[in-house]
């Protein structure tokens, strides 16, 4: 009777085993092809692209707007002149055309692979670029592998295979690069900058503070609505002393929102001085002279500009409650949940928020967060921004001056938000890899480092790539990983923020700047051996701005980046 | 009249020595792991009310432009050799530049504050609920114990997190989260005493004798539950203070500056190897008061619990 039991069971698991060993083939074949796929369609291409001679099949791509009226973009058409040369008219004069074209976010990508791979979103997990190394695999979860291209035009990367990896405490990184299992980190806490210094095994590079980090207030909220309460915090906050025991050396407190090593950044009067005194009689001024109740809001995420959140959060509070009584509450968000809702303002507190340089210009500070069209503080000040849409019309940083000095006192006036320091942060390598460095921008490019020898570089950054389609994200951690794969009409120097040519040789501006003129660079291929030619580059630019086309699709399709540097085509009313 | 009152005070001596308290009292004073749980316990609480005289400084001010400390900064103590010249912080500063002894100090009055409530407000709502399934049976108890079945199902602290997510995160919410998941435990412990008790004849007697429902199930059923809740109570704070912490930890219970263990924990979580103070002593407080109510817990068990008083 046992015996048959146990054997009845027995049977029963074998069947079940059975079952599960049938399913786990069947699952394995259908996940590869997907896998595979991506290789077949790119080498399609190439064996169509002989047999049509490239002169007599190149259509040029014209793409544009009839007319600049009722549009709020600044690109009025690109234009394929012919294989190697794109026209961009603009709607307006942009100085910082050059600067901006150089973002990762408009990288280049094949006509034939966007036409192929946007829709079923394969384009958002396999990138085909141009760049020193080609995407092997992504296990999500776990890592990305690069593979070096050895049809690469310019400098071969250096190593073989680069892997991504990421871990998001700032402990668990630096013991992985003790212990020789990783390369390079981003991030290290600013505690453990002394731990690396004291190392010879391990070299810590600081990176430039090219970033601010402040204390956002929402003015359609009370009572926030009043200027003098905005004021009172300004001068309530002893900001010397948040940098001085929260960041690392290296970080400074900021004087203007812009950091001065951006021409024109800090222009005009300098930030209010710490005065407690006078700030609380602004705020009983205000009606509120035994302080008031609200909150302070952040996301537990290490930043550069906030290399600790939660005791900065903190003490934030205590300086508030000492200062001006303020009873401020700390509440705690989902990243993503506290993105979205502080940057369309709706968070009824103090919101601790930063940002870092995309590329090197103001307007990338300015005008992104006081634009006419940019709710995270509430109604935007036309006093500023008409201040600002003037000054990004002037190509001499010099001539700007004048126009930058007053847009700094006003927001200095208006306290839209209390900016409070430049945070340095750092990268550390092993000491035998040769070629580190820390990019201010936070685009390390690992093509020129050599670690010791060693065929395969391994770096850990602080979270995982959202997609590597980088036209729809704003992640540093997901630029980073494109900037490997992916090259756009130029780029940045190495570890610096001098713009330099890259996939186009040159882009030369005409009398006014409304019309730049880019010659691309020849014999360049792309990862899938096709040739890249100048219907690459509208296609790529013209997928992210029209947003009435067939392939606007991206991750999340809000294309946030192109929005706001170059504006939306068609875009909808609402926006 | 002096051999009256004598005969009388031996009677009466002798009739205490029979009750079941005092012989309780006795037994758990056997017990030595109890009588080591109760003195920690006695020296938690004397902390937890003086925590005001003893702390050196205030929990949430923190110490920058007032004393020359850097965060984080090791500890300080003048009796182990640290210069006379430096302020003496027994457990280091923490990260926003706070004396750690003064945090840990305040923070058992959160841990017991939130032990005590919590399971009081359990044991409250689990009583009535196991008393009325016990006692009328039926329907009710199908349903009150059923309920009680689907709320253990789930692991406690998970639950707790889900209701605090719910909820929103604050040291209220984590109490009654915690305190939703303690009920089912309690409800248990009184239905089975109840339903123990119930069908005996003094139980008989007083309903024919016209006792209402509300006297009988008071004053002669609910009685004899009181041990094994006892029991139950006692373990059951340890484990709402580790689930406070936890919940804390994860940041959904006390927010900052409040000192509390769990929150001082995840606050410096990343610091372990840089800072180990700052983890090492709340986690050994969490550890010590979680120990001596697990302590006083088992010796409570092992002096009340009928089934185990022959072992011995």
């Amino acid at each position: 009777m046992k015996a048959k039991k146990f054997f009845g069971v027995l049977v029963v698991l074998i069947i079940a085993g059975l079952a599960l060993a049938a399913c786990q083939p069947a699952a394995t074949p259908t996940q590869q092809p997907p896998v595979q796929q991506p290789t077949t369609p790119p080498e399609k291409p190439p064996a169509e692209q002989p047999t049509t001679p490239p002169q007599a099949g190149f259509e040029p791509m014209v793409y544009g707007v009839e007319t600049c009226d009722n549009y709020n973009g600044i690109i009025k058409e690109i234009a394929a002149l012919d294989e190697l040369t794109v026209r961009f008219t603009l709607c307006v004069p942009d100085p910082a055309f050059e600067s901006k074209a150089a973002f990762t976010a408009f990288a280049i990508q094949p006509k034939e692979w966007i036409e192929a791979a946007m829709e079923n979103r394969q384009i958002l997990e396999k990138p085909i670029g141009t760049g020193p190394y080609v995407l092997d695999s992504w296990k999500r979860g776990d890592s990305i592998i690069f593979k070096r291209f050895n049809d690469y035009w310019g400098e071969k990367a250096k190593t073989e295979t680069l892997v991504f990896r990421w871990a998001s405490e700032g402990a668990a990184r630096l013991l992985e690069l003790q212990s020789g299992t990783v390369d390079g980190i981003d991030n290290p806490s600013p505690d453990d900058f002394q731990v690396i210094r004291n190392d010879p095994n391990l070299r810590l590079i600081e990176r430039e503070a090219l970033n601010i980090f402040y204390l956002g207030m929402t003015n359609t909220f009370e009572p926030f609505d009043k200027v003098e309460v905005r004021q009172a915090v300004a001068m309530g906050i002893d900001r010397q002393r948040i940098v001085d025991n929260f960041y690392p050396a290296g970080s400074s407190v900021a004087t203007h929102f812009t950091p001065c090593s951006i021409p024109n950044g800090c222009v005009g009067e300098d930030w209010y001085e710490f005065n407690p005194e006078k700030a609380r009689e602004l705020l009983a001024k205000a009606g509120f002279p035994n302080g008031f109740q609200t909150k302070i809001y952040y996301r537990d995420v290490f930043r550069g500009y906030l290399p600790e959140p939660g005791l900065v959060a903190t003490d934030i509070q205590a300086q508030l409650k000492q200062n001006l009584n303020i009873d401020a509450e700390i509440v705690v968000m989902e990243s993503g949940a506290f993105i979205d809702e502080s940057t369309s303002g709706r968070l009824n507190g103090f919101y601790l928020l930063g940002w870092g340089a995309d590329y090197p210009h103001i307007t990338n500070f300015l005008d992104f967060h006081f634009g006419r069209a940019n709710p995270q503080f509430g109604k935007p000040f036309p006093e500023i921004y008409e201040l600002l849409e003037q000054g990004a019309r002037i190509a001499d940083p010099e001539e700007a001056t004048p126009i930058y000095e007053q847009a700094n006192n006003k927001i200095k006036e208006l306290v839209p938000m209390v900016p409070i320091a430049h945070g340095g942060s750092g990268v550390a390598y092993r000491a035998d890899v040769v070629g580190g460095h820390a990019s201010p921008l936070g685009n390390e490019y690992f093509a020129v480092m050599d670690p010791g020898g060693r065929s395969t570089f391994v770096w850990m950054q602080n979270a995982e790539p959202i997609s590597l389609y980088c036209g729809d994200e704003t992640d540093g951690e997901s630029l980073r990983a494109c900037e490997q794969v992916l090259e756009s009409l130029l780029g940045y120097e190495i570890g610096g923020t001098e713009v330099k040519p890259a996939l186009a040789t040159e882009c030369t501006p005409n009398q006014d700047l409304t019309v730049y003129t880019c010659k691309l660079r020849p014999n360049v291929k792309f990862h899938d051996g096709s040739p890249f030619d100048a219907n690459d580059v509208v296609m790529s630019w013209v997928v992210a701005w029209d947003y009435k086309h067939p392939l606007h699709i991206g991750n999340t399709g809000a294309f946030e980046y192109f929005s706001y540097l170059w504006g939306l085509m068609n875009a909808p009313a609402e926006e | 009249m002096v051999t009256d009152l004598k005969v009388n005070q031996i009677k009466q001596k002798d009739y205490r020595s029979n009750s079941l308290w005092r012989l309780t009292l006795r037994r758990i004073f056997r017990q030595r792991s109890a009588i080591f749980g109760m003195a920690l316990l006695g020296f938690l609480i004397l902390i937890a009310i003086f925590a005001e005289v003893i702390a050196p400084y205030d929990p949430i001010q923190p110490l920058i432009g007032i004393e020359n400390v850097s965060k984080r900064e090791g500890p300080c103590i003048h009796l182990f050799g640290c210069p006379k010249d430096r302020p003496q912080h027994i457990m280091g500063i923490d990260g926003n530049v706070r004396d750690q002894f003064s945090r840990v100090l305040y923070g058992s009055r959160y841990s017991l504050y939130v032990g005590f409530t919590t399971v009081s407000f359990a044991i409250l709502v689990g009583t009535l609920l196991g008393a009325i399934s016990g006692y009328f049976g039926g329907w009710w108890d199908n349903i009150i114990m059923r309920l009680m079945d689907v709320l253990m199902a789930f692991p406690s602290l998970l639950l707790a997190i889900t209701i605090v997510s719910v909820l929103g995160p604050g040291l209220q919410n984590a109490l009654l989260a915690i305190a939703i998941v303690a009920i089912p435990v309690y409800a248990r412990v009184v239905r089975a005493s109840v339903l123990s008790v119930k069908e005996q004849a003094y139980v008989a007697a007083s309903l024919a004798l016209g006792g209402s429902h509300f006297h009988i199930l008071l004053r002669r059923i609910l009685p004899n539950a009181i041990p094994p809740l006892i029991v139950q109570g006692t373990l059951g704070i340890g484990t709402a203070i580790l689930d406070a912490a936890a919940l804390s930890f994860l940041g959904l219970g006390a927010q900052p500056p409040t000192p509390e263990w769990g929150t001082m924990l995840g606050t410096e979580r990343n610091q372990v190897f840089t800072a180990p103070h700052l983890v090492f002593f709340p986690g050994a407080a969490i550890m010590i008061t979680v120990l001596a109510f697990n302590l006083l817990g088992d010796g409570l068990r092992d002096a009340i619990d009928p089934r185990l008083t022959h072992q011995k």
